[in-house]
């Protein structure tokens, strides 16, 4: 019976002296179901191969539906289910207070580029390792626009569309000149209810449904205008003839019919149906698109025939939005010692090879992109449109600027889609957003 | 003898009274503390107790009255249109249902699918590229209406909500008509009552409660719609697509003011129960007389 109990206690000793070790295990959450969660399942690979027992880390994923609204109920209640999470830089204000902030290694600078490492940065904090980066290209057909280019009726036909719907007449040009009203003008073109030899339906396909992410996508348009969102003394400026320019950029296009009818419902999903279908000549759209778009097995009708640039050249300059994603530091972990060296280590050029080979698209250095470049070329055009045209938005980081792209993406559906008037639109979402950014 | 029933009435009905004042009455109590404080994600754990703001914002907020107004005509709308139908087929398919009763199961099959999903795939359906009923109005007509477009889409949502849910309509209506004796309308039919006389005389005041029932409970639902509207079309255009279960969880998730979110949720409560209050009263007094 004695030696019973000694072997249960002593049981019971290994236990415990078991049990911290097995805590100690660092608990990842990450993007799931994607080229994103594809690439982390092989860093974490990668790094448990070689990390000590008590600093490996394991995997774990939400759905992406909803999964911000999750991730913000799961910090506020101190969760320590994880203790590194993912973060996106128009949410990093709303995280921040939840966050531990980082100080990166010196292996960071020889991986990222400064603009690259600022898309985690909140407050003059760093938050996050980032580990893929977004952006927009313009997405034409090669084949129309090479046509375009070179048939004298089909020029003389846009000539003659660009008088009736722009009131000057223009000349065709390469996509990689257009400025918004070239693509304007092509837009109508490719329009069959405007032009009855147009090989496609329409001319561009619009994401304006009432979402967040849609605002993202036609902010291009406004930064080149010369749009922000406030001044330097903090006055909120979206009610700026740059801002009205982009706006009626779209609902110019949309009225005359160059967008799907329901494109005040469209996001990622249904513009890359209406242009991998071959019934839409360009599209403004994340660079996430273009592997399926340019597949042949699953868009036979266009794969092969797209031609990506950087969204069109404004009175202000060219620009695309760029919002990062990435992995910080729970400030209710309980591992955090553990995590750190594995957020230290992620920022290493040798994480992130792994990382991009994997399937996931980080915008790297060109001395970093150079040893990935024969397997992704696209890393090196993500990298060199983020570095040339990125920009994000005054104000875009802060804590509320999830809710003011909700405000903006309401108000601006409300003037597309014909609720509202320009004016009444602008009026409200100034009003919302001196609200919300109210220091 | 009868104080020993009143205590073990009491001890038996001990537990379910906790579990319901655990289950119900804590969140109840939370959504209390809420309602009256400035909470955020931030300070979700210790929400700082204001007052009557966030009621007084929610009652001052357009937004609030849009999205109130949104539920209520839908919820109305819908609900007699499924009664009407459901009624209508609980009739005329009595005689088939009769013979091959197998055939209610097939008819329910709509209710069986998740509405999040029932959104999802009209998102398909409608479709301008992907979707069989753009691609074949414009094989036969050369056009099609923008289902999801600001013109049609309260009318999109509200065939979509009753081809999924005239099934649950069918199904009490149907079984209030089954259960109608045959004594009854033998009896009214030898004084001489047949077709629409037969119905609306016997048949109908007989079916009055199971109808409203139906009607009762499909508003509720129809109401408080979320799941399909959300994964269809979000809160639409401008906000144009907002039902107060939606203007809820954006306030809550999207906006981050939990103060609001809970106020308003608080407000549709006392409002449902000045609704069965209002019910109730006038049920007891038919009893009643």
């Amino acid at each position: 019976m004695t030696r019973l109990k000694s072997m249960l206690m002593g049981a019971a000793v290994f236990a415990a002296m078991g049990l911290p070790m097995a805590q100690a295990e660092v608990t990842v959450l990450g993007w799931p179901g994607g080229p994103e969660e594809a690439g982390l399942r092989k860093v974490a690979e990668a790094y448990n191969a070689k990390a000590a027992e008590a600093d490996k880390v394991k995997l774990i994923f939400f759905n992406r539906d909803g999964f911000f609204d999750k991730l913000a109920a799961d910090l506020a209640a101190g969760s320590t289910d994880f203790d590194v999470n993912l973060l996106a830089t128009y949410a990093l204000g709303r995280y921040a207070p939840f966050m531990e902030p980082l100080t990166l290694p010196a292996s960071a600078k020889d991986t990222f580029s400064d603009k690259v490492l600022a898309t985690m940065q909140y407050d003059g904090k760093q938050y996050g390792i980032p580990t893929d980066l977004s952006l927009h290209f313009m997405y034409y057909r090669s084949d129309l626009m090479e046509k375009l280019l070179s048939d004298a009726e089909w020029k003389k036909a846009y000539g003659e569309i660009s008088q009736k719907y722009l009131g000057k007449t223009m000349e065709p040009k390469d996509p990689d000149s257009w400025t918004w009203e070239d693509w304007m003008a092509t837009a109508l073109f490719f329009t069959k209810s405007i032009n009855k030899e147009s090989p496609t339906r329409y001319g561009a396909v619009l994401q304006m449904k009432n979402l967040l992410f849609n605002m993202m996508v036609w902010h291009s348009a406004a930064k080149a205008q010369g749009g922000d969102w406030m001044d330097a003394s903090g006055t909120i400026t979206v009610d700026s003839p740059a801002y009205r320019t982009a706006l009626e950029i779209y609902k110019k296009l949309y009225d005359e019919g160059a967008s799907p009818k329901d494109s005040t419902t469209y996001e990622f999903a249904e513009a890359n149906a209406a242009f991998g279908a071959g019934q839409a000549a360009t599209m403004l759209q994340w660079n996430a698109a273009f592997a399926d778009l340019d597949n042949k097995e699953k868009t036979p009708a266009v794969a092969g025939k797209i031609g990506t640039v950087a969204p069109p050249t404004g009175p202000a300059g060219r620009f695309t939005h760029i919002h990062g994603l990435g992995l910080g530091l729970n400030k209710a972990s309980t591992h955090k010692d553990e995590a750190k060296k594995f957020l230290d280590w992620l920022a290493t050029p040798e994480a992130m090879t792994i990382y991009a080979l994997g399937g996931g698209s980080p915008a790297l250095t060109e001395t970093v992109v150079a040893g990935v470049v024969k397997e992704r070329p696209d890393l090196k055009k993500l990298g060199e449109f983020a570095g040339s045209y990125g920009f994000v938005m005054t104000g875009g980081t802060a804590a509320k600027a999830l809710q003011v792209y909700e405000l903006q993406a309401k108000e601006f559906t409300a003037y597309w889609s014909g609720e509202k008037s320009l004016d009444e639109a602008l009026a409200a979402t100034k009003a919302g957003m001196t609200e919300l950014l109210k220091p | 003898m009868e104080r020993q029933t009143i205590f073990e009435g009491r001890v038996l009905l001990a537990p379910l009274t906790a579990f319901l004042i655990a289950l119900l009455g804590f969140p109840l109590v939370v959504d209390l503390v809420y309602s009256v404080s400035r909470v955020g994600f931030e300070n979700i754990r210790a929400p700082e107790i204001t007052g009557l703001g966030n009621y007084a914002k929610a009652l001052a907020d357009p937004e609030f009255w849009g999205a109130a107004w949104f539920s209520l005509r839908f919820g109305l709308i819908v609900a007699s249109i499924q009664v009407v139908v459901g009624l209508i087929l609980a009739i005329f398919l009595a005689p088939l249902f009769a013979a091959r009763p197998w055939l209610i199961a097939l008819l329910m099959l709509p209710m069986m699918v998740a509405p999040a999903l029932v959104g999802l795939m009209y998102r398909l359906i409608l479709h301008e590229f992907v979707g069989a009923v753009p691609y074949y109005l414009l094989e036969w007509y050369g056009d099609f209406p923008a289902f999801l477009g600001r013109q049609w889409v309260f009318t999109t949502l509200v065939v979509i909500e009753t081809l999924q849910w005239t099934p649950f309509a069918l199904l009490i209506l149907h079984s209030a008509y089954a259960a109608i004796s045959p004594d009854v309308r033998e009896a009214a039919s030898l004084d001489g009552a047949t077709g629409l006389r037969l119905f609306l005389n016997v048949d109908l005041p007989l079916m009055l409660p199971a109808i409203g029932i139906t009607a009762f409970i499909r508003f509720i639902d129809s109401f408080r719609v979320f799941d399909n509207l959300y994964t269809l079309v979000g809160s639409g255009a401008g906000g144009s697509t907002t039902s107060m279960s939606i203007y809820i969880y954006q306030a809550f998730f999207k906006v981050g003011d939990i103060g609001l979110a809970v106020a308003a949720s608080m407000l549709l409560l006392a409002a449902s129960f000045v609704v069965l209050w209002i019910i109730n009263h006038f049920t007891a007094r038919k009893v009643a007389t």
